[in-house]
């Protein structure tokens, strides 16, 4: 099975190779028997991987530890499920992974162009496979999934218990199908480059913007996995530590996040066409930049060491990659210079800003993350930078952000005009800037921020429903734009988000006691008590329950029972927190240390005001995408497009 | 493009640049964190006296020992050559045992004590799941 799965990354990495010289000279030549044969190959490449992909799966399940990667990443009494999650586990294959379901789409995508289209898939189709070869030639070098050993051990090293959590299985592919996904629109810029100017967003545009949005979508759901996974499981009552690995998830949502809303003022030859094209790249360039920056520890990070390698495969990937666009940009120059025509509208110039602060966002984010790198550079001594810098520079911009959210005057058609809204706007920014130097912190400016920004999507929402009910009235039919629906309501999620990062942020309370059995403490409006310890003792770990009664007012209102099991072997532990949870925040109590004979506990307690708005704007955020993906696939089927 | 765009645009560079900058440079300022593996840290401990430090060093065997009534946590962090003795103070990552490597953040006291307020764990290799 091994030397199959072997055969078929070598066979893949072949046929991506001649799909890019199919490609090329077909375009070339205008020979379309040769873009055919290009596109055959692809979905031969996607067959390879599909085999390749199958193949550790039933090593992984039949437990095969002469391969490497099944020893690595999984052992004899890991449940099946666990088991089969191993295929994202570590680095190889998570890279397989990565690069089946990116020629999935691929294929998808690129290769069931209209004839008219064909040019223009094809160079899409032979940029993809470019990528495809530099990942293949990556694994089989260097990250070869099949790698046997000699001597197979008799067990496997097993999964981390701590990744042993639903979170913790879907948060990593999540993530690569939003990473792979941007290979599309990638792909799609790259193609656009050379398109002939003086055309509109032709039928591969709104192709492209789909999978944009389906993109971001799984990005943004693998992201607040993973800082769910963290709070609930970690027991430090945090959700995001600015580390190398989470700061390289956001990199590309934030440029992710200018293209999408580039998307909706596109049109060629238009400065939007440019950004869009810059953002897509970019995106796709950080999605791979982040695999090479944790993967191969060009900056060390809290979550795992990185092995020295073909890594650098990566960087000369992403060089020649830039180096193919700007080719083709000054090939084609003439057609990025804005026609007289094409003025800048208002609501493309607030596109604009939003994009810059991205922009300006993900430079200072990028910078924070290589500074220990670029630090290195100049001295001899290593610098790290500590979160605080993240914070103190996301919290204005983030603010700033919703304040665009509030303004932003392309939803000017309904409710507000443009002056009642920028009039409200100067207000809130006094309003907030006094707010703000008043306390000298955040949390207040962001609540007065987000209190504007629902006044404006309630004014929205009221002016679109009224101009619907008008328009009843005088007999046309109009039927609601779930588009336009759908977006605002990821708005309104991204201001309970808001809301939730303030207020977790701004207003959490943490202290640690050491305490003995009945001893009881007060800690808010909470009285905690201690009330007994459960031990329990396995055949490999001690485990131990604590019971917390929970008072508020002198009335009984949880009992919370954190634990935690410490392994005989090696020493580690496990700790379980317990959490009451309402909407006003969450009580939080992990059980840092204990003594067994003494019943001596050390527990860490937080208040986390309103930190489940955070998880409850992400879901409405993600269900508002779904919406509007609907709404694109509806008119599809309608109007046939 | 005409010269006034031009000055414009330059104008708006200025503003923005220096702005972003000058919030990057406080930023940075006020995090700025020395990292030394240990070996390195005991050549040049007396150059960083207050500042703040990251060490990184391996967990030295049999010398953990935690004060449940201080809530403390003592261990001694070795390199290839030379160790530094290490007093932590907060919570202890799950996957903090003895013989691994950490990250630990802090300074160092007149005794020689390197007093920590962040305890990093980085975890063995097959802890990859969550990079991508």
């Amino acid at each position: 099975m091994a030397e199959l799965g072997r055969f078929a990354l070598l066979l893949g990495l072949f046929l991506s190779g001649y799909a890019i010289l199919a490609d090329l000279l077909g375009t070339w030549r205008k020979d379309n028997s040769l873009l055919d044969s290009a596109r055959n190959a692809t979905i031969a490449c996607l067959g390879c991987l599909t085999v390749a992909v199958a193949g550790l799966l039933v090593l992984l399940v039949q437990s095969d530890f002469s391969v490497t990667y099944v020893a690595g990443n999984t052992s004899k009494a890991l449940p099946l499920a666990y088991k089969l999650s191993a295929l994202w586990a570590g680095a190889a294959g998570s890279l397989l992974l990565w690069l089946w379901l990116q020629v999935g789409f691929v294929a998808a995508a690129f290769c069931r162009t209209p004839p008219e289209q064909r040019g223009f898939g094809a160079r899409a189709r032979a940029i993809a496979n470019l990528v495809s070869v530099y990942f293949l030639m990556v694994m089989v070098i260097d990250k070869n999934p099949f790698d046997v050993s000699v001597v197979a051990p008799a067990d496997g090293a097993g999964l981390n218990p701590l990744l042993q959590h639903p979170a913790m299985v879907l948060h990593p592919p999540t993530l690569f199908i939003g990473y792979a996904a941007f290979a599309i629109p990638f792909a799609w810029a790259i193609a656009s480059i050379k398109q002939d100017a003086g055309q509109g967003p032709g039928p591969m545009f709104r192709q492209a913007r789909n999978w944009i949005l389906w993109a971001w979508l799984f990005l943004t759901a693998g992201i607040v996995l993973g800082a769910w996974w963290a709070y609930e499981e970690l027991g430090w009552g945090g959700y995001w530590a600015w580390d190398p690995v989470e700061n390289s998830s956001l990199l590309p949502w934030l440029t992710a996040t200018a293209l999408l809303h580039s998307c909706r003022t596109y049109k060629a030859r238009t400065p939007t066409a440019v950004w869009m094209i810059v953002l897509s790249l970019l995106t796709f360039s950080l999605c791979i930049f982040g695999t090479f920056l944790t993967r191969y520890g060009l900056v060390s990070s809290v979550h795992a060491f990185g092995e020295p390698g073909l890594g650098i495969l990566f960087i000369v990937l992403l060089v020649h990659i830039w180096f193919i666009a700007a080719i083709l940009a000054l090939y084609k120059r003439s057609c990025y210079r804005p026609t007289e025509s094409a003025s800048v509208g208002r609501g493309m110039r607030f596109i604009i800003y939003n994009n810059w602060l991205m922009i300006i966002l993900t430079f200072v984010i990028f910078v924070g993350t290589l500074f220990p790198f670029l630090s290195g550079l100049f001295t001899e001594q290593k610098i790290t930078l500590k979160p605080e810098y993240f914070s103190k520079i996301t919290a204005p911009g983030g603010l700033l952000l919703l304040l665009l959210l509030g303004v932003c005057p392309y939803l000017l058609r309904f409710g507000m005009n443009f002056s009642q809204r920028s009039i409200g706007a100067a207000l809130v920014i006094i309003a907030a800037g006094c707010a703000g130097f008043i306390t000298g912190r955040y949390p207040i400016p962001c609540f007065i921020i987000c209190g504007f920004v629902l006044l404006n999507l309630v004014a929205d929402v009221a002016g679109y429903e009224m101009k619907l009910a008008e328009g009843r009235k005088k007999g046309v039919s109009t039927s609601r734009n779930l588009r336009w629906y759908g977006s605002r309501i990821v708005h309104f999620g991204v201001l309970l988000v808001f809301v939730g990062i303030a207020g977790s942020g701004g207003y959490g309370t943490e202290i640690q006691k050491v305490l003995q059995p009945g001893q009881a403490f007060t800690l808010g409006n909470f009285k905690i008590v201690y009330d007994v310890l459960k031990a329990d003792h396995g055949p490999n770990f001690t485990a131990a329950t604590a019971n917390m009664s929970v008072y508020k007012a002198s009335e009984l209102i949880a009992n919370l029972k954190p634990a935690r099991a410490v392994y005989t072997a090696g020493g580690k532990a496990v700790s379980e927190v317990d959490i009451h949870r309402t909407l006003a925040g969450d009580l939080y109590l992990a059980l840092t240390d204990l003594d067994s004979s003494s019943k001596l506990i050390n527990l860490r307690i937080l208040i986390k005001p309103l930190i489940n708005w955070i998880w409850i704007g992400s879901t409405v955020m993600i269900l508002g995408t779904v919406l509007v993906l609907t709404s694109y696939h509806r008119r599809k089927v309608i109007s046939g497009d | 493009m005409k010269t006034r765009t031009i000055v414009k645009t330059l104008i708006g560079v200025v503003v923005i640049g220096g702005g972003v900058g000058y919030f990057m440079y406080q930023a940075m300022q006020s995090s700025w964190s020395y990292y030394y593996s240990v070996d390195e840290f005991s050549d040049h401990h007396s150059e960083v006296k207050d500042a703040s430090i990251r060490i990184a060093g391996r967990v030295k065997p049999g010398t953990v020992a935690r004060d449940l009534q201080k809530m403390q946590l003592n261990f001694i962090l070795s390199g290839s050559k030379s160790t530094v003795p290490v007093s932590y103070k907060g919570t202890v990552p799950d996957n903090f045992t003895e013989d691994i490597e950490v990250v630990v953040e802090g300074s160092l006291d007149t005794t020689g004590l390197f007093r920590a307020d962040r305890l990093m764990t980085k975890c063995e290799s097959k802890y990859k799941a969550k990079v991508k």
